[in-house]
C-alpha cells in the first residue's frame, strides 16, 4: 500500500508493522510526530502496544531498557538534547545487549538553540555501542525501521535509525507500506536469550570485576563485527521480499570515477543530481553513500574508494578540534590502502544547523576538489571560509 | 540468530551481559542505608473534620475493597444514624477533602447516605449483653441523646430515654422538614437504636411530667434537651398580631402534620438552616416567600446546598435588611417596616457586624413573618448545682457538668448547633459516663487519653478506639492530619465528582416528599473509588512495586507490608512514591 507521508510517520508505520510491544518516549521537535502517531495507533488499536508516558528522555530510555530486558520488542524516538540526555542509558542499553530500536531525527545541538538538521547529536553518541543507520528517503526510513528490529534482535545490539530533521521528518513522499503478512514473514516475534523472568530470577547489570569486564566488551565488539556481515544479509532478505535494498554503503556511478563524493543522509539525493549532471557532460564522477556508520564499513568503503584520484567527504557535522567526522573515519579507512591507490581526501564541513546544501553548493565543491592542488586543511568550511 | 552465550577466546565462559549467576542474598545491601522507611498511618482530613468522629476514610477503604458489611459496621461504630446524617449533615468532612486540590471533594455525604440506607435495610441489631449493672437516664431523644444512649447500650448499660414530645427524634423530627428527612427513614433509624434495648419514654418532659428527683434511681444522667426557644426578633408591634411567629414553632406544626394558612406573602427572618426550612416549608404551603437576612450571602450560616435549593424552588432573598416593625390591621398583619443594613467591623464571631444604613428604610407586604434568628435553651429543669454560662451548661469535653453524675450535651452545651456536633457530643458523653461509672464502681481505670482517641489533633473522639475494637489495622498510627502536601498527586487521575440527583424544582413546592435522591449505585461506586485514603495505607502496593531491592513484602496476615531492613538501602523511593503519605523516613541511629 503506497501512502504519501512525512518521514516521521514513515518511522511510526515501520514501528507499527514491526508489532512493537512497548513504546516509551518524550516529545521533542522535530521528532514529536513519530510518537504522536504511535500514541494514536496505540489508542485506536492499530498497534496493540503499551505506550509508557515518561517525564524525560532519560526515563524513556530507562523504560525501554526495562521492557526490553523483560523480553519484549521496544521502541523510542528522540532528537538532539533529548538524545544527549539519554547518553548514560545508551550505554546501559548496548552493554545490556538489548535490541532496542530508536529513531533519532538529526537536529543540531544547542546552544545556539536550533531545531534544524545536522548530525552532531547522533555522532556524539558514536561510542555508546549502538548500531547507527542513516537514511536518505522516507521509503528508506520505513524499510530501515523494519530491518532495524530484525538486525537488533539477531545481533543483540540496539539500533539507531537516523533521519534528517525537516528534509525527511516533515517532508512528504510516497512510501510503500509493506503488507503486514510480508513484514511478519521477515520479522518473527522476538525471542530473548536473556530476559527478566520471575520464575528464574537473576540480577541484571550488577558489578562486573576486572577479570570479566573485558570479555564482555570483547563480545560486544564481536557483535559489532558480526553486524558488518549480518546487516547486508538482513537488507538482502528484505530486498528479496520487497525489491528494496540499500546496503551498508551504496556506490552510485562509481565505475571508473576519478572523483568520488562521500555523503550521508539527504545530502546524498542532492549530490546524485550533481553526479548525474556532470556524468552527462562526461566527467568521471561518482558517489558513495554511507548508510551504516556504526559499525563502520571500513572494508566496503576501502574497496569503493581505492583507485579514485580524489574523494570529497561532505560532513554535516563537526568534531571540534578535529574535523568532519565521516571524513576522519574515511581517512582512517584509507590508511591501509597502498599509496598508489590511495585517493587524496578533501573534508568539507557544511550544512550545520540546517543550512541548505543546494546543488550549486555541491557543484562548487566538485569544482574546487578537482582544481585544488591539495586540501589546505582537514576541514574546509563551506559557506564560511570557502 | 547468533548465539550470544559463546565464551570469549580467553576460554572463560563469561556471559555477554552482567547477569547474576547465584543468589545475591549474601549482599546485605541494608547496611548501606542511613535513612530507613516505615509505614506510618496518619489521619485523613475528612476524619479530622467530622464532628461525629467517624472513621470516614476507613469505611471508604472497606467499601473500596468490596467489604460493604464491614464498612457499614465501621460507620455504625461511631455514628448511630448514618441514614440521617447522610441526608442532613452539613458535611464538613468534604470541606477538608484533599481531593479538592485535584478536582473536587469526594461526595462523602452521598456515600454515607447510601451506606446508611444499606445498613438500614439489614436486620436490626441484637441487643447487647447487659454487661453493666448501672442504669443511665438520657433526657431528650434528639441526636445527642440518642447517640449517648446508643453508645452506652452497646457497652452494656441499661438506658432509659425521656422525651418531652409524643415521638422520639428531637429536632430531627420537630425541626427538620420531611422533604429533607423522610419520617420513614427517621423512624427506622430510631427503631434500630431502640432495638439495642433502650427504653424511650415519650411525652415525658423531665421537670414538667417527671420531677428531677425521679431520676435519683439512675446512676448517671445525660441531659440533651436541645434548644427550642426561638430568640425574639424584637419587631415593634409584633404582639398586635399572631402572624409574627417563631419559625421553629411553625416548623414543629408543619412537621407534626399541620398545614397552617400563612397568607400570600411570607417573610422569613434569618439566614440559618431554620430560616431555610421555614422558607421552603412555607413555599410548599403555597405562599410566596422572601428571606430577609441582615448580612450578605457570604455570612449565611445555612448549609449552602439548602440555600441553593431554596433559590431554585423560588424563595426570594433580600440581604442586608432587618425588620423593625410590624404593621397590623384589625389583628391581621399587612406588612413590615425594614431597615437597610451595611457591614461594619467584625464582631466577636469574626463576621462583620451589620449596622443600620442611614435613611435606608423600606417596607414590605407581609401576611406572615417567621422569625428564625436562633434558639435558646430552656435549662430550668436542671438541678441547681449545674453551672449555666451564656445560656448553656458549663461542661468539660466529656460533657461532665459541675454536678456529680450529671452530664449535659447537644445544643444545651457550648457547641456549633448541628446534627453532627450533637451526635459527637452524645458520644463524648457516653465515653465520659462510662468512665465515670467504672471509676465509681471501683474499677482501676486510667483517665481517657483524649489525645489518643481523637481523629487528628482537633477532631472528635473515637469510641471504637476507646473500647479497643477498631477493626482496621493501622500501622504505627500518628495523630497527624495528612494534608495535600503529604500526597503524591502523580498517582491520581482527575475524575469528576457526582452530585446528588434532585427532584425537579418545578414539581416540589406541592409536596413534602424527599427532594434529594442521592446517587445511583454506579455513582456511589465511583465516589468510593475517588477516595484517595489520605495518610492511610490502602494496600495499593506501589511501595512494593517501586522498591528496587525487593525488600518490601506483603504481610502474612494481609494487613499491609513489612520491610526487610537487611536489604532496604534506604533509597526512599517507597515513601516518595506512596500516593497517600502513609510512609515516612527516619535517620538511622549511628
Amino acid at each position: 500500500m503506497k501512502k504519501v507521508m512525512i518521514g516521521n510517520h514513515a518511522v511510526s508505520w515501520g514501528v507499527q508493522r514491526s508489532r512493537v510491544e512497548v513504546i516509551s518516549a518524550y516529545p521533542i521537535t522535530p521528532q514529536t510526530q513519530i510518537v504522536e502517531e504511535l500514541s494514536d495507533m496505540c489508542a485506536d488499536g492499530r498497534l496493540p502496544a503499551r505506550y509508557i508516558k515518561v517525564e524525560s528522555e532519560h526515563s524513556a530510555m530507562a523504560a525501554c531498557i526495562g521492557a526490553s530486558a523483560a523480553g519484549v520488542r521496544t521502541f523510542t524516538a528522540t532528537s538532539a538534547q533529548g538524545l544527549a540526555l539519554m547518553h548514560e542509558l545508551l550505554h546501559w542499553a548496548a552493554g545490556g545487549r538489548l535490541p532496542i530500536v530508536m529513531a533519532d531525527v538529526n537536529r543540531a545541538m544547542a546552544p545556539g538553540w536550533n531545531i534544524w538538521t545536522d548530525q552532531n547529536d547522533s555522532l556524539s553518541q558514536r561510542d555508546t555501542g549502538w548500531i547507527q543507520l542513516y537514511c536518505e528517503t522516507n521509503q528508506e526510513v520505513f524499510d530501515t525501521t523494519v530491518q532495524a528490529f530484525r538486525l537488533a534482535e539477531q545481533i543483540n545490539l540496539p539500533v539507531m535509525i537516523i533521519l534528517d530533521a525537516f528534509f525527511l521528518s516533515h517532508t512528504s513522499e510516497p512510501v510503500d507500506l509493506t503488507d503486514q503478512e510480508i513484514v511478519d514473514e521477515f520479522l518473527p516475534q522476538r525471542v530473548a536469550q536473556y530476559k527478566l523472568d520471575p520464575s528464574d530470577p537473576h540480577a541484571f547489570g550488577a558489578l562486573v570485576r576486572p577479570d570479566a569486564y573485558m570479555e564482555m566488551r570483547w563480545q560486544q565488539q564481536e557483535a559489532m563485527r558480526d553486524t558488518l556481515r549480518v546487516m547486508p544479509e538482513v537488507d538482502e532478505a528484505w530486498g528479496a521480499l520487497t525489491g528494496r535494498r540499500y546496503g551498508a554503503i551504496e556506490e552510485y556511478r562509481t565505475e571508473d570515477a576519478e572523483l568520488l563524493l562521500v555523503t550521508s543522509g539527504t545530502i546524498t539525493s542532492t549530490a546524485r543530481h550533481v553526479v548525474d549532471a556532470r556524468r552527462s557532460s562526461g566527467e568521471k564522477i561518482g558517489l558513495v553513500k554511507i548508510k551504516m556508520f556504526r559499525p563502520f564499513p571500513t572494508a566496503l568503503l576501502r574497496s569503493a574508494l581505492a583507485g579514485a584520484d580524489r574523494v570529497a567527504v561532505l560532513d554535516r557535522n563537526i568534531s571540534p578540534g578535529h574535523g568532519g567526522i565521516f571524513a576522519e573515519e574515511t581517512r582512517s579507512a584509507l590508511y591501509d590502502v597502498p599509496l598508489e591507490d590511495r585517493p587524496t581526501l578533501f573534508g568539507y564541513v557544511l550544512g550545520l544547523g540546517g543550512r541548505d546544501v543546494t546543488p550549486s553548493v555541491i557543484e562548487a565543491i566538485v569544482d574546487r576538489t578537482r582544481e585544488a592542488e591539495a586540501p589546505e586543511r582537514q576541514d574546509l568550511w563551506v559557506g564560511v571560509e570557502l | 540468530m547468533s548465539d550470544i552465550t559463546e565464551p570469549g577466546r580467553s576460554g572463560r565462559n563469561i556471559p555477554p551481559i552482567a547477569i547474576s549467576r547465584m543468589t545475591t542474598e549474601v549482599n546485605l545491601t541494608g547496611s548501606w542505608k542511613y535513612i530507613r522507611p516505615r509505614y506510618e498511618d496518619r489521619v485523613a482530613p475528612c476524619n479530622a473534620n467530622c464532628p461525629v468522629g467517624i472513621d470516614i476514610e476507613g469505611y471508604l477503604y472497606l467499601l473500596g475493597q468490596g467489604r460493604t458489611e464491614e464498612a457499614a459496621s465501621l460507620l455504625l461504630e461511631e455514628n448511630p444514624m448514618p441514614a440521617v446524617t447522610g441526608r442532613v449533615c452539613h458535611h464538613p468532612c468534604e470541606d477538608g477533602c484533599n481531593r479538592a486540590n485535584l478536582d473536587e471533594p469526594v461526595a462523602i455525604h452521598s456515600v454515607e447516605r447510601r451506606l446508611g440506607d444499606i445498613a438500614l435495610a439489614s436486620p436490626p441489631p441484637a441487643a447487647p449483653d447487659p454487661a453493666r449493672d448501672e442504669k443511665v437516664a438520657v433526657i431528650g431523644s434528639g441526636p445527642a441523646g440518642l447517640a449517648c444512649a446508643y453508645h452506652l447500650a452497646r457497652i452494656g448499660y441499661r438506658v432509659t430515654v425521656f422525651e418531652a414530645a409524643p415521638e422520639a427524634g428531637g429536632m430531627l423530627r420537630l425541626g427538620i422538614p420531611e422533604y429533607r428527612l423522610p419520617r420513614a427513614i427517621l423512624d427506622r433509624q430510631i427503631d434500630r437504636i431502640a432495638a439495642l434495648g433502650i427504653e424511650i419514654r415519650c411525652s415525658t418532659a423531665v421537670g414538667r411530667d417527671l420531677p428531677w428527683s425521679e431520676l435519683d434511681t439512675f446512676d448517671a444522667v445525660f441531659a440533651a434537651p436541645g434548644a427550642h426557644v426561638g430568640k425574639d426578633a424584637r419587631i415593634d408591634g409584633a404582639s398586635d398580631t399572631r402572624m409574627v411567629r417563631p419559625g421553629l414553632e411553625f416548623l414543629k406544626e408543619v412537621n407534626a402534620g399541620g398545614r397552617p394558612v400563612l397568607g400570600d406573602h411570607v417573610v422569613v427572618v434569618g439566614g440559618g438552616n431554620t430560616a431555610m426550612d421555614c422558607a421552603r416549608s412555607a413555599l410548599r404551603l403555597g405562599s410566596e416567600v422572601t428571606v430577609l437576612y441582615r448580612r450578605t450571602p457570604l455570612e449565611m450560616p445555612a448549609i449552602p446546598q439548602e440555600v441553593k435549593e431554596a433559590k431554585l424552588e423560588g424563595v426570594g432573598f433580600r440581604f442586608l435588611a432587618t425588620p423593625t416593625a410590624a404593621r397590623a390591621k384589625d389583628g391581621s398583619l399587612v406588612g413590615i417596616e425594614c431597615q437597610q443594613m451595611e457591614l461594619g467591623p467584625p464582631d466577636e464571631s469574626g463576621r462583620r457586624r451589620p449596622v443600620p444604613q442611614e435613611e435606608g428604610r423600606f417596607s414590605m407586604i407581609a401576611d406572615c413573618v417567621l422569625t428564625a434568628i436562633g434558639e435558646d435553651c430552656d435549662l430550668e429543669f436542671l438541678p441547681e448545682g449545674v453551672e449555666i454560662s451564656g445560656g448553656v451548661a458549663a461542661v468539660d469535653e466529656l460533657c461532665e457538668s459541675t454536678t456529680a453524675r450529671v452530664f449535659v450535651g447537644g445544643d444545651a452545651a457550648d457547641l456549633p448547633r448541628s446534627v453532627a456536633d450533637a451526635l459527637g457530643s452524645g458520644k463524648r458523653a457516653a465515653i465520659g459516663i462510662d468512665h465515670w461509672l467504672r471509676e465509681r464502681s471501683g474499677e482501676e481505670v486510667a483517665p481517657p487519653d483524649l489525645a489518643a482517641l481523637r481523629f487528628g489533633p482537633g477532631g472528635n473522639l473515637s469510641i471504637a478506639r476507646e473500647r479497643g475494637i477498631d477493626p482496621l489495622h493501622r500501622a504505627s498510627p500518628v495523630n497527624e492530619v495528612a494534608g495535600w502536601d503529604a500526597m503524591n498527586p502523580a498517582h491520581f487521575e482527575q475524575a469528576p465528582r457526582h452530585e446528588d440527583h434532585f427532584h425537579a424544582a418545578g414539581d416540589l413546592t406541592a409536596t413534602f416528599g424527599e427532594v434529594n435522591f442521592g446517587l445511583s449505585e454506579r455513582e456511589f461506586r465511583d465516589e468510593v473509588d475517588r477516595c484517595m485514603n489520605c495518610g492511610v495505607c490502602n494496600r495499593c502496593e506501589l511501595c512494593l512495586i517501586f522498591c528496587p531491592d525487593m525488600a518490601i513484602h506483603r504481610r502474612d496476615d494481609g494487613e499491609g507490608f513489612e520491610i526487610d531492613l537487611r536489604y532496604c538501602k534506604g533509597c526512599g523511593l517507597c515513601a516518595a512514591e506512596c500516593p497517600r503519605g502513609a510512609m515516612a523516613m527516619s535517620r538511622e541511629e549511628s
